[in-house]
């Protein structure tokens, strides 16, 4: 059993992880409990190494196990997340009414480039990108389950149905003007 | 308490067999060979490689023979041209997914996907392969790991958690990306929890996992060393 490398993460967020594990000491699943709850938790939402390795040690799991888990989920962002999510459904039915247009749309208008993902062949990877200045993630899904409303975008949580480039480009306006 | 015994059939012929068992120890326990990759003696059945498939009467449905328990009265044929073709395809979809080149394989010879290809007899593979980029680990100081060359039976992750109790390897992410990893993604020579005992190496069904020092058809694995110790440990899986 790895020794907690204790210390390495901030204590507060120590004290935050061991009432969790407290609380649900005992349960099956405890483990996607508590990562949820820490990654929401961090001001990047996500699960940084150390943080992995501080909830293995105190849960008394391989650390295998753990990054196992948090690899497995899409949920769990292993590398940090900007301030907005915009993310772009590449579900089939949002596929056949143009949501590849409005990806790269987006893309280009965050200045992200079309390099890497599914421009290498890989259509049906999750791709993952975020702005420099940490403010956009444009990542993908592969359903979000609401194929009447195709093509779907989900902006900082929030369903955005029939999208098109216009309204993708819109809601990135809001958001940057709103800051 | 002793286990209720009960009495199902295997390719026509009545045996009886302990209640809980699956299919695959009843047919073991009782002479009858069922092809499988991903099972290990002792260690805990998941249904990874799908080689195991039986076809039980009165159901469409195809079982998988290591995780299915088995019921009173059961019906189970273990070979029939259906099941080859599927037992075949699921062999060919191992072989497109990685790159498997037995021509310059330390296990060549010795290589228990590439004697499944054979049994089935697989001389072509009718699939477009996919050529995958992965990387081989030697930073171990004993032994190597070689992606290219893993059919992800998750072996190594069980022989590892449940019989050296070290539980280094794990699957990371899922479907076509899922790879085995040690500890979090670090380099198999840098985890701490490894004991290098090299259960995980013998347990390999391929070349994915070998000893340093052999050259092509060199590496023979010893199987039943990992399997006896089961035995004489007495561990009940």
């Amino acid at each position: 059993m790895p020794t907690p490398s204790l210390g390495s993460i901030p204590t507060d967020e120590q004290v935050f992880i061991d009432k969790l594990i407290a609380i649900r000491r005992g349960r099956p699943g405890a483990l996607l409990g508590v990562l949820e709850a820490t990654q929401e938790r961090n001001r990047y939402k996500y699960l940084p190494l150390e943080t992995l390795r501080y909830v293995a040690a105190k849960m008394e799991m391989p650390l295998a196990r753990i990054y196992s888990v948090a690899t497995f989920y899409a949920l769990f962002n292993l590398q940090p997340q900007g301030e907005n999510t915009i993310c772009i459904c590449r579900g089939t039915a949002c596929h056949t009414r143009g949501s590849r247009n409005l990806l790269q749309g987006a893309r280009l208008e965050l200045g992200l480039g079309l390099d890497g993902g599914e421009s290498d062949g890989n259509e049906a990877d999750k791709l993952l990108l975020t702005t420099a200045d940490q403010q956009f993630t444009v990542r993908t899904v592969a359903c979000f389950g609401q194929c009447a409303m195709a093509p779907v975008v989900e902006v900082n949580h929030r369903i955005c149905g029939h999208a098109t480039e216009r309204t993708l480009q819109r809601e990135i306006e809001t958001i940057r003007a709103g800051e | 308490m002793p286990q209720k015994k009960i009495s199902i059939r295997i390719d026509g012929e009545l045996i009886s067999a302990l209640e809980g068992q699956t299919i695959l120890q009843a047919a073991k326990a009782n002479g009858k060979y069922i092809p499988t990759l991903c099972d290990l003696d002792g260690l805990t059945s998941v249904g990874a490689c799908r080689i195991c498939l039986v076809e039980v009467s009165g159901s469409e449905r195809l079982f998988p023979a290591c995780t299915t328990p088995i019921q009173e009265g059961m019906s189970v044929t273990t070979n029939s041209p259906k099941l080859t073709r599927y037992r075949r395809i699921s062999v060919e979809l191992l072989l497109i997914e990685r790159n498997h080149v037995c021509a310059v394989c330390v296990s060549n010879g010795h290589c228990e996907l590439q004697t499944m290809a054979s049994a089935l007899g697989i001389g072509t593979v009718g699939l477009a392969y996919n050529f995958p980029k992965l990387s081989i680990d030697m930073s171990h100081p004993r032994f190597v790991l070689d992606h290219n060359r893993c059919i992800l039976c998750t072996r190594c992750v069980r022989v590892c958690a449940e019989l050296e109790g070290a539980h280094m390897w794990e699957l990371t992410s899922r479907g076509i990306h899922a790879r085995i990893v040690s500890e979090m993604n670090e380099q198999w020579g840098k985890a701490t929890s490894c004991t290098s005992c090299g259960k995980c190496v013998h347990a390999c069904p391929t070349g994915a996992l070998a000893e340093k020092g052999w050259a092509v058809e060199e590496m023979v694995k010893k199987i039943d060393a990992v399997t006896s110790l089961v035995h004489r440990r007495g561990a009940q899986v």
